[in-house]
This record gives structure tokens, C-alpha cells and sequence, in this order.
């Protein structure tokens, strides 16, 4: 970056925008030793209809500020005492995509109608700031030059009388929380050997208290706060370490913090903060691959290794950064050199122990690889090398998370219902409220937090009734779940089980045979019809189940089920891959233990019934869709944490009227490859399926798009909607369906409590909010789909990001909550749309156990649930 | 302070690898790694970067740090605070790290009872008036065992071009070697202090005699000091402001002490429960991996663990036993791991710290597990 455009990067006083910037100015830049020399340019969303600032909100600001303004603004903080910790890196609240003003129907209103009204509670605070609150920005120079920002601050501060006690200051740009008299001032400095200096204090910038440079602000001045609290920084949220949960058995600490983030929400500035916690574990990697070498065999140690670390986040024991571990180096070891940065040769050993005093005792260890994809201070991008005995692991291992009595454990601390943890949330603005210097501190600024949660009206839409072959059943909304209410009711398409196979070990052959007695007793009211299995033992072996497999099954066979004895992976593996990609027939694994018990015996024989008859093509059940000719899709991605380099996309759409059949495909996206290349011939064979089932094309589609990082929307916007659009004209000439496109996220913050009584409750399934927490600039709401035992409800976050179909936000919404009932493997109403969550399946079936694109022959079942 | 940056920047001729900056406080580091002080105190301490770096050297125990100027030392104090790391396996050692603001003109009795008090680049910054008080302050208030002071050489200057008068425009004066030494030597005299010279920043070649480019002074109290009581009694009152305090989770306070060994204990019983549980669960649960497999599986977790087991419960017939679901572990095996036993020292101890935090059995001499609902979810 040049100088010139460092200086304008930090603010450039107004009537200049054309001409060169003032010299003195752009000097001054070019000197400060703290500019990053390439700090990457802030990545401006570019909005495809994008009109420079919508009037109103942001009347007050002037010049050519706008939202890049903010960005470029924070990348000056960085180096800034009160910018926190490495500064801004990315944009993880999608600030200044703003879709919705391109969407002509939702201009004037994005809220829906229908269903009752509900009293809720969010984690949000208001931010009050004192009428006519405005934030003041100056750019200030020096004549003579000043280098020395320290110098520069001491100098501007002389006149402490003129500025006041409240400021903030990176050495040019000056922010004051009051407006100077004048619009330039200029004020002499002495410096201690008798120099005169004179400092120009000139005004660029009146910023109301919604311009994105404020938010940006707040969100600074907010960091500062948590950290006067004694909050650490861990990743993006603060945790408090004095008074973690330990679990010993696993060696786990658990510590309590919050998120936090201030935004510009429907009505007014928020604080959004939840409880985090924070496992971490008090183990080094290095204790951690002693305790796996004595697990397992030597010749599996590194690949188990790898499987265990690579992807984890690991925190350094002599300062407080986090990376992720993308692969280790066996061949490498502490006593290994390195260049520094003054170009001498060092050995780790060597620089821990002189930099931080550290001992490395075991020189054998290999050495942890992360890739940094950032610049960390002065070091370039490029890999860094960690030593596992300074490393601690945080996270849960895979393994962890399999174990089910620990996790049992972490929720029991973790998990909070409604009434807690709004008080554990409470909890932050109390500490935020009784301690001086944070009070102090916010004053000054004329800022100041609502001491109580964010209270509104919410609508919770009208349960469905579920439609099964001629029945309709109600159910208890409350709990979301119809799993009694339509046991043994006929299905609405039961396939067959005519010519089956049935493989099972010897050791298991009682229990392979009540499994078949258990199927027979449940399968004749739901309409299937089933012949006996022709029951097979097989070794206990992988090759053994393998070439049984490619002995007995014939192209008449219906589904071949494997009764397996453990839970190994690998076989599971090799009979899915098998069964998916060569031989492609429907299979369903179970495993023995699963089966073991007589007291559910019944139950199970009726869920594995029903799971086997989707995976053959049958349907279960559906609820009233009145919108007609509509294809929906589904997308989710699935990211190979191990090799770090395949994704999945699984791609689902619905082939009839009903939405009880579904198109499914995936993409497995090779290294250095977009996956929407992949989507766009995901949709083409849709449609082209969708019309052979009903002889025309859908007038409209709807795509439902889960798995979309935080910061990754503007990608959305201007890459992949193009992409959905230009595949759409490829159809036909006169083929102009309506699209909408809708960003699916369970992942969010936000939560919401149902005032009941005197006390608080998870909103019931149906709440619907599109007020007051939405966003402005989006058409998005919530809606609370599923009911949940334990803790608190997550919402789930639409953000409709294109449409041109014209629906209502109301029959949206509704849509929307009809199809979060239809996904067949879980007979109630669940986080997302239905297609999403098979799209989830499908993607974590491929990357998980396929590795490779199944076979299109299966592409109309739901073979992967 | 950073005229060590000015050095490189303008000379093209003398450049200090490392910088000057940084050979300062690997000289001050050097010092504490031979003499190990206990308490160090660096006055002027700026933007607390020589406090950092001593934060790491683990014979110290308290570091405070004083400055004129509170808002530099505010601007990165918070590196100063302890780690998650340190949270996570706290050390033995303990260590609080204050942060003073005021001027090195007056007496605060916080900084009384010093092993070691640095003075890097200050004395130059400091008023007449101040730089008189100072002596009194700094020997005659907190005398220290150890006192290190250093300031630019004047004589050097010319060597650097660009510096006209001082080194830094904050600068009072720039003494010469015969300046810094008679001051003192008068002052080390004065306060029964032995005093040795040395510096940092070494002359280019032929130009030997204008001496280090920083010149140090390292001052060694000559008599221990009378009785600690004797300090407090003199007559001041807090003249600093406090503006940061952290104090470093230790296992010599109860509380992490406590964690750390209930933790231990408890991680240690559940891998001996494991193995005591492995071969049993192996046999009624079918784990269906070839022979071969298994055995190499099992077998060095077996070698290296049980072995040493064997031989304890062996010697002192401690062994572990199941007793329908209930696993007992007794403490006394427990104790013998190294890790334990290095946290608690006696068993005792032991005892003592667990008490009400583990399961016990009724005499209390085991660790008991049920091993029920890992059963039914296996």
C-alpha cells in the first residue's frame, strides 16, 4: 500500500477527496513504523445492485464515507492501543451485505401475520448513548514531522485541557466523544529539548451513532471493557479463568465467557452476548501422544495421530494464540533450526528457552505444522511450527465426542435451561455495571447499557397436521413429536421387502433372527409387505461381509441389512462404499448392541422398518403444501477436517408435489475447486429429473443454503446466486422460474425465552421472530422449530438473500416451518428444512465413509439416512 | 526507551545486532538467570516489555514495575496477566506482578524488600531536581541487594549521525563514562554500595576508546540488610497508584493445589480402572478384530503400565479390585504414581486434599468407581 493510500485509508479530511492529500499527511503515513506493509485491503462486499447508502439512516455522515469507511478505519486501529489483539481479521457478522434492497416485495415490510402472539425475552442489551450522541473523528498532523507515535500522542496530549480525558488515538486519527470548537484547530507543543511543534487537529467526520465506523467502535471500546474485567481472550470470546469447571476423568477444564458482538439490529444498536464455554485441557499435545502411543500399535501410532490432532486447536503455553493443526512433521524435532528474522540460524530448543524460558525436555518429538493463512504480526503467512510439549489442546477429539458418558458430563455443566442462563447472561451486564473504570470508561464516551434483556413480541405459528395414507394426525406441539401418534398407521408408499438379504455373525445370529421375528410383528400394519430374509453368516471379517455381498446380491434384491457386531468404522465404511458406488442397493447397517435388548425390541424393529422403507424409496409422511409447481432444495457441506482439502456439498431436491421424494446428488469438491461449479450441475440433472417425474419444469424454485461460514456471505451474493441464475437460463429459453434463495444458520448466538408465568421457558416449536433482533439491511427472521429437553432452544437464522418470487414473508415462514417436519428419520419437527438436513446426511455419509460420488442409480432414494 | 531506533535508522554505519534495545534487557536477563533475585523491580518501565520478558525466568516472585507515565504502561500491561496455560497447569512457583504509577522521586513502601531494581535508559529522563532525589529513593529508601543502572555514553554520539545534542529529545543530559562513574561512585559510597561498570553496544573497530554505546553501572549493597521490620518502620506513606495487579495461580496456594491433585487422582484412577476393566469387558463383549489385532492393541498399554503396576501390588498388596459394579482403587496405589506423589508429598497430604472431592470408600483407604452406566451405554 502507498503511502497515499494509507493515508486515505485513515481518514483524509474533507475537500480532498479529489486532490492529492496533504503532503505533511501522507508522509507522516509513510513513516509510522506500525503499518503492517501489506495488510490486506478490506474486502468490500459488492452487492449486486448496490446503491451507495440507503437515505435515511445514514443521512448525517459525510463525504464518501460509507461502509468501507468502517473496515479500512478498524485496519488503522489495529495498531492501535485500544484495538484488541490482532484487530479485526474478518468480517464475521456479514456487515454491509445488505440483500434486502434488492428484494422489491420486503421494502416496506418483512414481517409476517399469522399465528398467536407471544411475550419473549432475547440475549440482547440495547446500547443507550446520550441524545445527539455523535462520535467525532479528527485527523491530526505535525510541522515539523513527529515519527514517534508515542511522541505524537504526547505532544497532542499537552493540550489535555482542549481534548478532554476521553479519547482514543492511533497516532493520526483522533476520535473524542465531544466536537472542538472549531473545525481546525491548531494548538503549539513543546518538545522536552525546546522544539516547537505545530499539531493541526482538523475535523473529517461527525459519525452518528449507527455509521458502521461506530459499530466498529463500540465493539473495540467493548473489548477493551471485558478485558478490564480480566476476561481472556480465547478465539473470538472472552472466558473467565478464575473459576473453571474442571472434569478430571478426561482431563477436561471447562471455562465459563461470552460472545459478544454489537450490531445495528431492526429497531436499534445492540449487544448480542450468550454464555460460551471454553474446553480446554490440561494436557499437552506431547502428554497427549504419549498416552495414544500406549494404546495403540505402533505401526497406527502416526496415522492415528494425525487423525486425532490434525484439525484441532491448540492453544501455546507461553502466549495466549490459538492455531489449528494441519499436519505433523515426524521427521522434524525441537533441535531442528529456523531462520529469524534478523536472518540468524536458531534451534527451537534454543529460541523457547531464550525467548520464554521454556524447557523442551523431549527432543524427539516431531513438530506440529499450522498453516497460517494470515499475517501474525511481523511474521509472513506461510507455516508455523509448534512444539507439541508447548502446546495445549482445547476441543473435543473426535473420540471425545463419541464417548457418551463424557459428553453426558460436559452438558450437565454446559447445557443450561432457560431461567439460568439468563441469569449467567445477566451475569456479564452486572459485571459490566459494578465495576468503576468500566462504568468510568463508558460514561466518558457517553455510552451506557440497558440493564435488562430485550423484551418483544414474537408470533408462534399454527402446528401442522401430519397427513399419512388417508390419516391426520394432531400432535402435542409442545414436545414436537409424533412418533406415537402415527405407530403403526400405514405409510403413504411402503415398498416391498420381497428379496432381501440379512447378514449377521454366528455370534449374533439370535439376535439377527428376533430382529427378522420383530420385523414381521411390525412391518404388516404399516402396508409392508415382506418375505423372509434370506439370512446369511458371514465372518467377522471386512472382506468376509464384502464378498458375500458381491456373492448374493442379485439385481433383484431390495436392501441387503448387516447386523454388525461393533462399531468399528472401517467395516462400516467398506460396505457403505461397496454398496453405494459399485454395487449400488440400499443397506442398512445396525449394529448388534443396538439390537441386544428385549425390552425394546419392538420399538427399534419399528424405527429400522421404517428407515429401511425411505432408503427403498417408500414414503412416510407428509403435511399441506399449497404452493404448487415448487421445487425446494437443500444444501449443506460437509469439510474433511482430516486431509483438509475435499468438501462435499450434498444437494437435495424434492421430485413431487408432496415432497415426500426426494433427488439427491452430491458434489465432492477436488482441491483448488468451487463447489457451486458442482451445484450448477447438481440443479441441471434435478430439473431434469424433476421433469421426467411430472412432465413439466417447477415454476418456482427455493433453495434452503445450510452450511455457509460466518463472513462468507457476501460469496454467497455475488458468486453463487449468479451461478443458481445463469444455470437456470441454460435450461430453456423461455424456462424464467422465480428463484429464492434463502442462507440457512443453526449456528447463531441468538436465544429466546418465553415469558410463562413468573418464570422462563424455551419458546414452543412455531415461534417465529422477524422483529427487533432481524437485521435491517436483510430479510431474515427466526423461527424456533424443534422442542428440546435439556437447556435452552436454539433458533434457527433464514436470511433471504434473493427472491423474486413474490411470496409473502408470512407464507414463507410458514413454508419454511412445514418442511422442518418432513425429514422421515425422526418422526417430529426438526432444526432445519428437511432437505438440508438430508443434504447434511448425504454430505457426511460421502465424507465420512464414501470419499467418492455414489451412484446416480440411488439418486431418487434417500439411501444415505 | 527506543533511540536504539533512531541508531539504526540514520547511521547506515553503526548498526547493533541484536538491537541495543534488546542486548539491554538480555544483559538484565543474564543478571537474573546468575543471581536468581526473588523480587525485581524495574523502574521506568515504559511499555512493561523488560517485565514480560522477566515474567518467564522462574526464580522470581514478584515484579513490580513503576512509571511516570500511566497511560504507556496501560497501553500492553495486560500481557502481563497470567495465561490461559497458567490456569491450566499452574507451577509450583508463585508470582504477582504489580504495576505503580509515580515518579522514581518518591518513596512508596511497596517497593521495599527488593532483590533486584533496574533503572534502563531512566535516569537521563529525569528532571535535576528529580535525579536528585533519586539516590536517596532508589539506595537509600528501597536498598535493594542489587541495583542496575544504565544511560547512554555521550561519548559515543558522534558515532551516531543525526544526534545532534541528546540521543532523544526527552533526554536531560548525556553523561560521558567519567561523568556516569563519578556519580556513582559518589553515590555507591555514599549508601555502602560496591559499584562495576560494563555496557552494552560494543565501539566499531579503531574506535574503542569512546566505550560501550550504553553504559551500565551494576550495584551490589555491601552489608545485608538489618532486620526486614526495621524498613517498615520507616515513616512513609503510599505515594503510587496502583494500576495493575496479577497474581499467578500457584500450587502453593491451597485452592489450585487442591484442583490439581483431585484432578490427577481422579485421571489416574480411571486409567487403572480402565485396564482393570479392558480384559474383562473384552471377554463377555465380542470384539470381533482378528486375534492378531487385539493383541498388538492391547499388549504395550499392558507392558508399560500393568508392569509397573504388578510390581506394586506386589510389594505392597495394594491391589485393585472389582467387587460387583463398584471398582475400588486404593489411595495407596494411587499415591505411588509419581505424579501424585510429587504434587501432595506425604500421603497425608493426600488424604487431607481429596477429602469430600472423591468418592471414598467407607475407610476411606480407596477411590471408588461404579462401573454401571458405562455398561449399559457401551
Amino acid at each position: 500500500m502507498t503511502g497515499r493510500a494509507r493515508a486515505r485509508a485513515r481518514g483524509r479530511p474533507p475537500g480532498q477527496e479529489s486532490a492529492v492529500p496533504s503532503v505533511g499527511a501522507a508522509s507522516a503515513q509513510q513513516t509510522l513504523p506500525s503499518q503492517p506493509p501489506g495488510f490486506r485491503q478490506p474486502q468490500q462486499p459488492r452487492v449486486p445492485p448496490s446503491v451507495s447508502g440507503d437515505p435515511g439512516s445514514r443521512g448525517r455522515q459525510r463525504g464518501p464515507q460509507s461502509v468501507p469507511q468502517g473496515l479500512q478505519i478498524s485496519a488503522g486501529f489495529q495498531e492501535l492501543s485500544l484495538a484488541d489483539r490482532g484487530g479485526r481479521r474478518r468480517d464475521f457478522h456479514d456487515i454491509g451485505v445488505n440483500t434486502r434492497q434488492a428484494i422489491e416485495h420486503v421494502q416496506e415490510s418483512k414481517t409476517g401475520s399469522s399465528g398467536i402472539m407471544i411475550k419473549l425475552t432475547a440475549n440482547y442489551f440495547r446500547l443507550m448513548s446520550r441524545p445527539q450522541w455523535a462520535l467525532y473523528q479528527y485527523h491530526v498532523c505535525y510541522n515539523p514531522e513527529m515519527e514517534a507515535r508515542r511522541l505524537r500522542s504526547a505532544l497532542l496530549f499537552q493540550h489535555e485541557e482542549l481534548i478532554g480525558k476521553t479519547h482514543a488515538f492511533d497516532g493520526s486519527i483522533l476520535f473524542l466523544p465531544k466536537k472542538l470548537g472549531n473545525k481546525v484547530t491548531e494548538v503549539f507543543s513543546r518538545t522536552r529539548n525546546g522544539e516547537d511543534v505545530k499539531i493541526t487537529i482538523t475535523l473529517t467526520n461527525e459519525l452518528p451513532p449507527t455509521s458502521p465506523t461506530c459499530l466498529q467502535f463500540y465493539n473495540i471500546i467493548f473489548r477493551r471493557l471485558l478485558k478490564m474485567l480480566n476476561l481472556q481472550q480465547i478465539g473470538r470470546n472472552y472466558y473467565n479463568p478464575g473459576d473453571p469447571i474442571s472434569i478430571p476423568d478426561h482431563r477436561l477444564m471447562v471455562w465459563p465467557g461470552f460472545t459478544s458482538s454489537i450490531l445495528q439490529y431492526e429497531e436499534s444498536i445492540m449487544l448480542c452476548t450468550d454464555v460460551s464455554y471454553k474446553v480446554l485441557r490440561s494436557e499437552t499435545v506431547l502428554d497427549f501422544m504419549y498416552s495414544l502411543y500406549y494404546e495403540v500399535e505402533e505401526q497406527r501410532f502416526r496415522d492415528t495421530c494425525a487423525k486425532e490432532l490434525i484439525g484441532l486447536i491448540v492453544l501455546t503455553k507461553y502466549n495466549n494464540r490459538t492455531y489449528r493443526v494441519d499436519d505433523i512433521d515426524w521427521e522434524a524435532n525441537p533441535r531442528c533450526t529456523f531462520r529469524k528474522a534478523d536472518g540468524s540460524e536458531i534451534s527451537y530448543v534454543d529460541y523457547y528457552r531464550r525467548q520464554y524460558n521454556q524447557e523442551i525436555t523431549d527432543l524427539n518429538q516431531p513438530v506440529l505444522i499450522s498453516q497460517s493463512k494470515r499475517k501474525r504480526g511481523t511474521l509472513m503467512p506461510g507455516p508455523v511450527v509448534l512444539i507439541p510439549e508447548l502446546c495445549f489442546l482445547t476441543g473435543l477429539t473426535e473420540k471425545m465426542r463419541n464417548d457418551f458418558n463424557m459428553m453426558k458430563d460436559l452438558s450437565n455443566h454446559t447445557r443450561l435451561p432457560p431461567e439460568q442462563r439468563k441469569r449467567e447472561i445477566g451475569r456479564l451486564i452486572d459485571y459490566i455495571r459494578k465495576d468503576d473504570n468500566v462504568q468510568k470508561e463508558l460514561r466518558n464516551w457517553g455510552l451506557s447499557f440497558d440493564s435488562n434483556l430485550l423484551s418483544f413480541s414474537a408470533r408462534v405459528i399454527q402446528a401442522e397436521k401430519i397427513l399419512q395414507s388417508g390419516n391426520v394426525f394432531d400432535y402435542n406441539p409442545q414436545f414436537a413429536d409424533w412418533s406415537k401418534e402415527t405407530r403403526g398407521a400405514p405409510l403413504i408408499c411402503a415398498k416391498p421387502l420381497d428379496n432381501w438379504l440379512l447378514l449377521y455373525t454366528r455370534r449374533n445370529y439370535e439376535i439377527a433372527n428376533t430382529l427378522l421375528q420383530n420385523l414381521f410383528k411390525v412391518t404388516p400394519s404399516m402396508g409392508i409387505r415382506m418375505s423372509k430374509a434370506t439370512m446369511i453368516e458371514v465372518e467377522d471379517r471386512t472382506e468376509a461381509y464384502l464378498r458375500v455381498l458381491q456373492q448374493s446380491i442379485t439385481p433383484d434384491t431390495n436392501i441387503a441389512v448387516c447386523v454388525l457386531s461393533s462399531s468399528r468404522k472401517d467395516k462400516y465404511d467398506a460396505i457403505k462404499k461397496y454398496l453405494c458406488t459399485d454395487c449400488p442397493i440400499p443397506s442398512q447397517c445396525v449394529l448388534a448392541r443396538t439390537l441386544s435388548k428385549p425390552q425394546t425390541g419392538l420399538a427399534i424393529a419399528t424405527k429400522i422398518a421404517l428407515q429401511m422403507n425411505c432408503k427403498m424409496g417408500g414414503e412416510l409422511w407428509s403435511v399441506e403444501i399449497p404452493l404448487k409447481q415448487v421445487m425446494i432444495v437443500g444444501i449443506d457441506c460437509y469439510h474433511d477436517t482430516l486431509s483438509g482439502k475435499h468438501s462435499i456439498a450434498g444437494f437435495v431436491a424434492n421430485l413431487n408435489q408432496t415432497m415426500t421424494r426426494w433427488f439427491s446428488r452430491c458434489v465432492v469438491q477436488g482441491q483448488g475447486q468451487e463447489i457451486v461449479d458442482g451445484l450448477k450441475a447438481c440443479l441441471q440433472t434435478a430439473l431434469r429429473d424433476w421433469f421426467k417425474w411430472n412432465k413439466y419444469l417447477p415454476s418456482r424454485i427455493i433453495v434452503y443454503r445450510d452450511g455457509v461460514g460466518d463472513g462468507q456471505l457476501h460469496t454467497l451474493v455475488n458468486y453463487e446466486v449468479p451461478q443458481f441464475l445463469d444455470c437456470l437460463k441454460s435450461i430453456g429459453k423461455d424456462y424464467n422460474p422465480r428463484l429464492t434463495v434463502i442462507v440457512v444458520k443453526k449456528r447463531v448466538n441468538t436465544r429466546f425465552f418465553a415469558q410463562s408465568g413468573g418464570a422462563l421457558k424455551n419458546p414452543p416449536p412455531g415461534t417465529v421472530v422477524d422483529v427487533e433482533v432481524t437485521r435491517p439491511e436483510w430479510y431474515d427472521f427466526f423461527i424456533v422449530s424443534q422442542a428440546v429437553r435439556n437447556g435452552c432452544v436454539a433458533p434457527t437464522h433464514y436470511n433471504v438473500i434473493y427472491d423474486t418470487s413474490s411470496l409473502k414473508p408470512d407464507h414463507l415462514q410458514r413454508l419454511t416451518y412445514k418442511l422442518c417436519h418432513m425429514y422421515y428419520n425422526w418422526a417430529g419437527v426438526i432444526r432445519v428444512p428437511a432437505p438440508c438436513q438430508y443434504a447434511h446426511k448425504l454430505a457426511f455419509l460421502v465424507g465420512q465413509s464414501i470419499h467418492r460420488e455414489p451412484n446416480l442409480m440411488l439418486s431418487d432414494r434417500l439411501y444415505y439416512l | 526507551m527506543d533511540e536504539n531506533f533512531e541508531e539504526e535508522q540514520f547511521t547506515g554505519i553503526i548498526k547493533f545486532t541484536p538491537p541495543l534495545y534488546k542486548q539491554r534487557y538480555q544483559f538484565i536477563k543474564d543478571l537474573v538467570a546468575k543471581y536468581k533475585p526473588k523480587k525485581v523491580a524495574d523502574l521506568g518501565c515504559a511499555d512493561c516489555t523488560l517485565l514480560w520478558m522477566l515474567k518467564f525466568c522462574s526464580c522470581i516472585e514478584v515484579l513490580a514495575g513503576l512509571d511516570i507515565c500511566a497511560s504507556i504502561m496501560k497501553e500492553k500491561m495486560h500481557r502481563l496477566s497470567p495465561l490461559p496455560g497458567d490456569y491450566l497447569q499452574p507451577t509450583e512457583r508463585s508470582l504477582t506482578v504489580t504495576l505503580h504509577h509515580g515518579s522514581v522521586a518518591h518513596k512508596d513502601p511497596c517497593m521495599l524488600g527488593f532483590d533486584l531494581v533496574t533503572c534502563i535508559e531512566l535516569i537521563e529522563h529525569l528532571e535535576q531536581s528529580e535525579l536528585k532525589k533519586f539516590p536517596e529513593v532508589v539506595f537509600g529508601f528501597m536498598s535493594p541487594s542489587m541495583v542496575v543502572i544504565s544511560t547512554p555514553n555521550s561519548e559515543f554520539n558522534p558515532l551516531l549521525p543525526g544526534v545532534t545534542l541528546f540521543r532523544h529529545s526527552d533526554h536531560k543530559f548525556e553523561w560521558t563514562r567519567a561523568q556516569f562513574q563519578s556519580w556513582a561512585l559518589e553515590t555507591a559510597r555514599h549508601y555502602d554500595y560496591s559499584v562495576e561498570f560494563t555496557g552494552v553496544g560494543h565501539p566499531p573497530k579503531g574506535m574503542e576508546n569512546v566505550g560501550f554505546c550504553t553504559q551500565i553501572g551494576v550495584f551490589v549493597r555491601k552489608y545485608p540488610q538489618a532486620s526486614e521490620s526495621a524498613q517498615f518502620e520507616k515513616p512513609t506513606k503510599a505515594a503510587y497508584k496502583t494500576v495493575f495487579k496479577a497474581v499467578y495461580p500457584s500450587l502453593k496456594d491451597e485452592k489450585y493445589l487442591q484442583k490439581a491433585v483431585v484432578s490427577e487422582v481422579i485421571f489416574t484412577a480411571q486409567i487403572i480402572k480402565q485396564r482393570l476393566l479392558d480384559p474383562l469387558m473384552s471377554e463377555h463383549e465380542e470384539y470381533n478384530d482378528d486375534p492378531t489385532e487385539r493383541k498388538s492393541k492391547f499388549q504395550p498399554s499392558v507392558s508399560c503400565f500393568s508392569q509397573d503396576l504388578g510390581k506394586l501390588v506386589v510389594e505392597k498388596g495394594m491391589e485393585p479390585f472389582v467387587d460387583g459394579n463398584v471398582v475400588y482403587i486404593p489411595l495407596r496405589t494411587i499415591f505411588s504414581f509419581p505424579k501424585v506423589n510429587k504434587l501432595c508429598g506425604t500421603f497425608e497430604k493426600l488424604h487431607k486434599l481429596i477429602a469430600g472431592k472423591v468418592t471414598l470408600s467407607s475407610d476411606g483407604s480407596a477411590v471408588m468407581f461404579t462401573t454401571e452406566h458405562e455398561n449399559e451405554e457401551n
